[in-house]
C-alpha cells in the first residue's frame, strides 16, 4: 500500500475503491455543542480585517437601492418558491458538515434507497426511533437549485423522511417525521481550493427527532466519509445576527426585536428578555450604519453599547456581563446552542450566506 | 351518584400524589375512618382511585362534595396555580363586623341571579382566610368543574387573591359579587402576579422583613478567625467595595427572606439618551422596550446581581421597589416616574 494511503473501502455505489486521505482519521461520531463552540469564533484572520461576515459583502459591493439589503441569489428566478418555503417557520438546528467524498448528484435515488435500508436496519437492531410505533419510513433525497449563492456554490440538497402508518388508508398523505439540508450558500472560501472528488455543502439544517438525525448522520458519515458537527452561534455573532437583521428593511415590522440574556451562575439563575419596537431599533441602528452594504465591527459595537447603556441607565445592570443566548427579529431568530429560525422568505438567503460561514470556520 | 361526579372524584384523587391521599381523604371527611381502612393505598392510583369512587357511591356523593376534596387539594398545591392581587376599596371607614354567613349569603346570591349554572363552594381555614371556590356554567350548560377559579379572601384585609380561570370573562361578575359580598365599593387589579400565594401575602400584608435604616457608622469589631495558613501577601482588591455593597444590598432588600416572585415586567416608554460623543439617534419620540426579568425566585437573584459584579449597588429604584410597592408589572415612562393603576368600579 502507497504511504498515506487507506486500506480499501467499499464506496457508496458498493465497490471497492482506495482512498487517498485528505485528512487524519477521526472517528465516526455526531460531536457535541460544546466542541463546537470553540470554534465558532470567526478566525483570527477574519479578526484583523473587521468584517467577519464580510468577506461577501466585500465583494458584492454597494446594492443599487444604497440600504445594506442581504444579497439575494442568482438562482432567484428558477425553481419554486414553495420549495424553500418550508424552510420557514421551523426551528432547524445546525451542523458544520465537511466536504463530501465522491458524492454524486445523479445518484440521489440510489442514496435514498440505501439510506433507507440502512434505516430500516438500524431500527430492527433496535436502535433509533419510537418503540412500538408501526410505520414505514420512506426517505426521499432532492436538489434545492433555489438554495445556492454564487455560481460556485453546489445547489442544496434536501433529505426528508416520511412515514405512513401501516394503520392509515393507501392514499392518505405521507407525514413528514423529519428533514434535513444540506447546503452552501457563498461558500466560495471553501470550495475554492476543492479537489474535484469532493462536493462542499458545509451547513446543515435539521428538523425533528433526534434519534433520526443520529441515524441519517451516521450513514452520511460512513458513506462519504464526512463528519457532522453541532454548530454553536457565540454571544458576539448574535450580535453581528441582531445588527444586521434589525437594519433589514421589512413591509410591516411585527415583530419586536427581541435579545434575551441568561446568567446561570447566580444562586437563583436569572433571564432577561429585553424586546425593542421594531421601528424603534431600526431607527437606532440607521444612524449608526455610515455606508450602506457594508458593516463593520465599530458599527456593531456601538449599537450594542446603546442598547446596554439605555438598560443601564434603567437597571443599573451591566448586560453586557451576562450571556447573550438568543437573538430575534423579523427576518429571523438565533440560538446559541445553534438553533435558528427563518422568518421571512426575501431575507432566506442572506441568513443562510451568514450560517454557511459560520460553518466553514467551524470546518477551517 | 352522576358519572360525571364519579369521574370527576376519580379524576382529582388521579392528580393527588400516591403518598398524600389518605392525608388529603381523611381532611376531606367525607369517608369514614372505617370505609378508608378498606382501601389498599399501596397500589397503583389508578386502582386507589377506584375503590375511592366505589366508597363515594355508596355514601352517595354529590357535586358540593366533590368541589370540597377540589379546594383541599388546591390549598395544599397551591402555588401550582398563578394567582393575581385585587385590592377594595370602601368609602368612608365603617368598622364593620364581619359576618362570614351573611358574606357567603350575599356572594351566592350576587352570583346566581346573574348566572343560573354555578357551583359555590367555601372553606375556612385558621389564618382567616377564606377559600371560595367557582365552577362556571352559561345559561345552558353545566358548570365546567375542570376549569373552576378560586378566591383567597382575608376578612379583616381589603386584599383579594384570584387565580381565574381560562375563562376570564366571567372575571367582572366575580368581582362584583365580592364587593357586594364584603360591603365594599370598588376592587381593582394589582399589578402583582406571582406563582407563590404566600409570598403575595407577605408582600401585601407587608410581612416581609422590612429594611429599618440604622445608624451604624462602623462594623462592629469582633475577633476575626484566621484561617489555618494566611499568607500576608494575599489581599483582597476591592474589600471595601466588597463591603460596600453587602451593607447597601441589606438596606435596600432586608435581611430577611425575600418574597417569592416569577417574574417582573417592565413597559419603557422614555427616551434614548446617549453619551454626546456618540453620534447616534436623537429622536424626540419614546424608545419602545418591553423588558421581563424571570427567575425560579426572582427578587433573591436580583439581590445576587450586585455581588457578582453584574449590577452597580445600589440596584436600580424600579427594581427594589416591587415589594414595597406591592407590584411587578410597570409602566415607565420618562421623568413622571410610575404610571398610575387603573381603578375598576362595579
Amino acid at each position: 500500500m502507497a504511504a498515506g494511503a487507506r486500506p480499501a473501502r467499499a464506496g457508496a455505489d458498493g465497490r471497492r475503491v482506495r482512498t487517498r486521505r485528505r485528512r487524519p482519521w477521526r472517528p465516526w461520531r455526531v460531536e457535541s455543542a460544546e466542541d463546537g463552540a470553540a470554534r465558532t469564533l470567526p478566525s483570527l484572520g477574519r479578526l484583523s480585517r473587521g468584517l467577519p461576515f464580510g468577506r461577501a459583502y466585500g465583494r458584492l459591493g454597494n446594492s443599487p437601492s444604497g440600504r445594506l439589503i442581504l444579497p439575494a441569489p442568482l438562482s432567484q428566478e428558477s425553481g419554486d418558491p414553495q420549495r424553500t418555503a418550508l424552510l420557514l417557520r421551523k426551528a432547524w438546528t445546525l451542523y458544520s458538515v465537511t466536504p463530501l467524498y465522491r458524492f454524486c448528484r445523479g445518484r440521489l435515488r440510489d442514496y435514498a434507497r440505501l439510506l433507507g435500508a440502512f434505516i430500516a436496519a438500524e431500527r430492527q437492531k433496535g436502535l433509533a426511533v419510537e418503540v412500538g410505533v408501526e410505520l414505514d419510513i420512506k426517505v426521499a433525497l432532492s436538489s434545492l437549485p433555489e438554495l445556492q449563492g454564487s455560481e460556485q456554490d453546489q445547489p442544496a440538497v434536501l433529505v426528508q423522511l416520511s412515514s405512513r402508518s401501516r394503520a392509515s388508508p393507501k392514499n392518505s398523505e405521507d407525514k413528514i417525521l423529519w428533514s434535513g439540508c444540506f447546503c452552501c450558500v457563498y461558500g466560495d472560501d471553501l470550495s475554492e481550493n476543492m479537489p474535484e472528488d469532493f462536493t462542499c455543502l458545509p451547513l446543515f439544517l435539521a428538523n425533528g427527532a433526534e434519534s433520526y438525525m443520529s441515524v441519517v448522520g451516521n450513514w452520511f458519515q460512513k458513506t462519504f466519509d464526512c463528519i457532522f458537527r453541532r454548530l454553536a452561534i457565540s454571544p458576539f455573532s448574535l450580535t453581528w445576527m441582531v445588527a444586521m437583521w434589525t437594519g433589514c428593511k421589512v413591509d410591516k415590522a411585527t415583530s419586536a426585536v427581541e435579545l434575551v440574556f441568561s446568567v446561570p451562575r447566580l444562586p437563583q439563575p436569572l433571564d432577561i428578555s429585553y424586546a425593542i419596537h421594531p421601528e424603534d431599533a431600526k431607527a437606532l441602528w440607521d444612524t449608526i450604519q455610515k455606508t450602506p452594504g457594508e458593516i463593520t465591527q465599530e458599527e456593531v459595537d456601538v449599537f450594542m453599547d446603546c442598547l446596554y447603556s439605555h438598560f443601564h441607565r434603567h437597571f443599573k445592570i451591566h448586560l453586557s456581563a451576562t450571556k447573550l443566548v438568543k437573538v430575534s427579529t423579523a427576518i429571523a431568530s438565533a440560538h446559541c446552542d445553534g438553533i435558528v429560525k427563518m422568518l421571512h422568505s426575501q431575507y432566506l438567503s442572506g441568513v443562510l450566506m451568514l450560517l454557511t460561514e459560520l460553518a466553514i470556520s467551524q470546518i477551517q | 351518584m352522576d358519572e360525571t361526579v364519579a369521574e370527576y372524584i376519580r379524576r382529582t384523587v388521579l392528580k393527588i400524589p400516591r403518598d398524600e391521599i389518605k392525608m388529603m381523604l381523611q381532611k376531606w371527611d367525607f369517608l369514614s375512618e372505617a370505609q378508608l381502612q378498606t382501601v389498599n393505598f399501596h397500589q397503583i392510583k389508578d386502582n386507589i382511585s377506584q375503590e375511592v369512587v366505589q366508597l363515594c357511591e355508596e355514601n352517595s356523593a354529590d357535586i358540593k362534595q366533590a368541589a370540597v376534596l377540589d379546594i383541599i387539594y388546591n390549598h395544599i398545591y397551591q402555588n401550582k396555580r398563578m394567582w393575581s392581587v385585587y385590592q377594595m376599596k370602601k368609602t368612608g371607614e365603617e368598622l364593620e363586623y364581619f359576618d362570614l354567613t351573611d358574606f357567603k349569603k350575599k356572594f351566592k346570591r350576587r352570583l346566581r341571579s346573574a348566572l343560573k349554572n354555578v357551583t359555590i363552594t367555601f372553606r375556612e381555614y385558621e389564618d382567616n382566610a377564606i377559600w371560595i371556590r367557582v365552577a362556571w356554567g352559561t345559561p345552558y350548560r353545566q358548570p365546567n368543574q375542570y376549569k373552576p377559579s378560586y378566591v383567597v379572601y382575608h376578612s379583616q384585609t381589603p386584599y383579594v387573591f384570584i387565580s381565574a380561570s381560562v375563562l376570564k370573562s366571567n372575571l367582572p361578575l366575580l368581582c362584583q359579587a365580592l364587593i357586594v359580598a364584603s360591603n365594599y365599593h370598588e376592587i381593582r387589579e394589582m399589578e402583582l402576579r406571582s406563582h407563590s400565594l404566600n409570598s403575595l401575602k407577605d408582600i401585601v400584608f407587608k410581612r416581609y422583613s422590612q429594611n429599618f435604616p440604622t445608624y451604624c457608622p462602623k462594623p462592629l469589631q469582633g475577633k476575626t478567625v484566621e484561617p489555618e495558613s494566611v499568607d500576608l501577601r494575599i489581599i483582597h482588591e476591592n474589600k471595601s467595595e466588597k463591603e460596600r455593597i453587602q451593607r447597601v444590598n441589606q438596606e435596600v432588600f432586608g435581611n430577611g427572606p425575600q418574597p417569592i416572585l416569577q417574574f417582573a415586567q417592565y413597559k419603557l416608554e422614555t427616551m434614548f439618551k446617549s453619551s454626546p460623543e456618540m453620534d447616534v439617534l436623537d429622536k424626540k419620540e419614546p424608545f419602545r422596550c418591553l423588558v421581563k426579568f424571570s427567575s425560579p425566585h426572582l427578587l433573591e437573584s436580583l439581590k445576587s446581581l450586585a455581588p457578582a459584579g453584574m449590577a452597580d449597588a445600589p440596584l436600580s429604584p424600579l427594581l427594589t421597589c416591587i415589594t414595597q410597592k406591592a407590584r411587578n408589572y410597570f409602566r415607565i415612562r420618562e421623568k413622571k416616574g410610575l404610571f398610575p393603576d387603573s381603578f375598576v368600579s362595579p
